[in-house]
């Protein structure tokens, strides 16, 4: 399958999300009053098939905080915190995991990161970008990633997902971090930074 | 294993049929435990577009060649048993109907389309599931968090 993005568009994308994460892991490590290290973003352009397996385990139970992004470029962003990491990081906010406020709380830092995450691309861009209420699920990885990304799709699409990793200096707590334009939203988002 | 858009079928009664983590996708296990013969498709979406690529991935494909690998291997159409698992809606839809729901309904009418309806069905809701199929005689589901049950031959946990 050729991708209909070039390689230099697909670096751009890599960049902007290098910024947008920076800004996420800097608010997230004021939150929690520890570094907080970011990896090296991948933007991938693949079969959604491919897209969906390439997250991991299908049937681990995680938890997932999306955040559905209205305004200039309908998208989405879904943080993955895996049991452990979801646990430790409501025990480093002094909150109970696996109980209501431990939700709130794990849906609280997706929004931190989200809304920073969407600053900077504000910043990059010029779109208005806004973040619409998280929602928390518990559920199995496999069908949390396939519902988030099947949702508007036609067999056959490729699917865009810029992924980048946050984890937690001295802890054993990370979390991933997807970021999800729609169909036109990728074209929108590269046409606004002048590389469409 | 089958993984999201493809089908698997076997006549050999120790093979174990699985698909991980079906959120608004929909799993579609067909059996002739008579014979033990059994499939299983991991639908991804209703509807392939047309003049698209040739895949199993939509429902409207799907169900016809899922059915033509286990007619193939000696299942007697008479005797199939279906079941279907998946089809939730893990995030509130963002207007329209959800994924899953069109899963659900694409998949019943492919079958409709076959003169197939499911014996067993545990779609909708919020929650993902894993469904195993043992070619011997067995189709079972499991809920995120939960235990195995039992679907067909019908009546009782697993």
């Amino acid at each position: 399958v050729s991708t209909p993005y070039t390689e230099l568009q697909l670096d751009t994308l890599r960049e902007v999300a290098n910024i947008g994460s920076g800004t996420a892991s800097t608010a997230l490590s004021q939150l929690l009053g520890r570094p907080v290290d970011i990896s090296v973003p991948q933007a991938r352009a693949v079969p959604l098939a491919t897209a969906i397996e390439s997250v991991g385990e299908p049937d681990l139970l995680v938890t997932g905080v999306a955040i559905p992004v209205v305004g200039d470029l309908p998208s989405l962003m879904l943080a993955v915190f895996r049991d452990d990491d979801s646990r430790r990081l409501c025990e480093m906010l002094g909150v109970e995991a696996d109980s209501e406020v431990g939700h709130s709380a794990l849906a609280e830092a997706g929004n931190i990161l989200g809304t920073h995450y969407l600053g900077s691309l504000h910043t990059l861009t010029g779109l208005a970008l806004e973040p619409a209420p998280p929602q928390v699920v518990q559920d199995m990885l496999g069908a949390i990633v396939a519902s988030v990304l099947l949702e508007d799709a036609t067999d056959g699409d490729l699917t865009l997902f810029i992924d980048s990793e946050l984890t937690v200096e001295g802890e054993a707590c990370s979390l991933s971090f997807l970021f999800v334009p729609g169909a036109t939203g990728a074209i929108d988002l590269l046409a606004a930074l002048g590389m469409a | 294993m089958v993984r999201i858009g493809e089908i698997a079928a076997s006549a050999d009664p120790s093979d174990v049929l699985v698909a991980l983590g079906l959120g608004s996708c929909m799993g579609v296990a067909v059996i002739d435990r008579g014979r033990h013969v059994a499939g299983l498709a991991h639908v991804m979406l209703p509807e392939a577009p047309r003049g698209g690529e040739d895949t199993v991935r939509c429902a409207d494909r799907a169900i016809p060649a899922l059915l033509g690998r286990v007619l193939e291997l000696g299942g007697r159409r008479s005797q199939l048993e279906i079941a279907m698992v998946g089809g939730a809606q893990m995030f509130a839809a963002r207007g329209g109907v959800g994924v899953g729901a069109r899963n659900d309904v694409a998949t019943r009418a492919a079958l409709k389309r076959e003169r197939l309806a499911p014996a067993a069905a545990v779609t909708g809701g919020d929650k993902g599931r894993t469904v195993r199929v043992e070619v011997g005689g067995e189709v079972c589901y499991r809920e995120a968090g939960g235990t195995l049950v039992r679907l067909l031959p019908k009546g009782g946990r697993a």
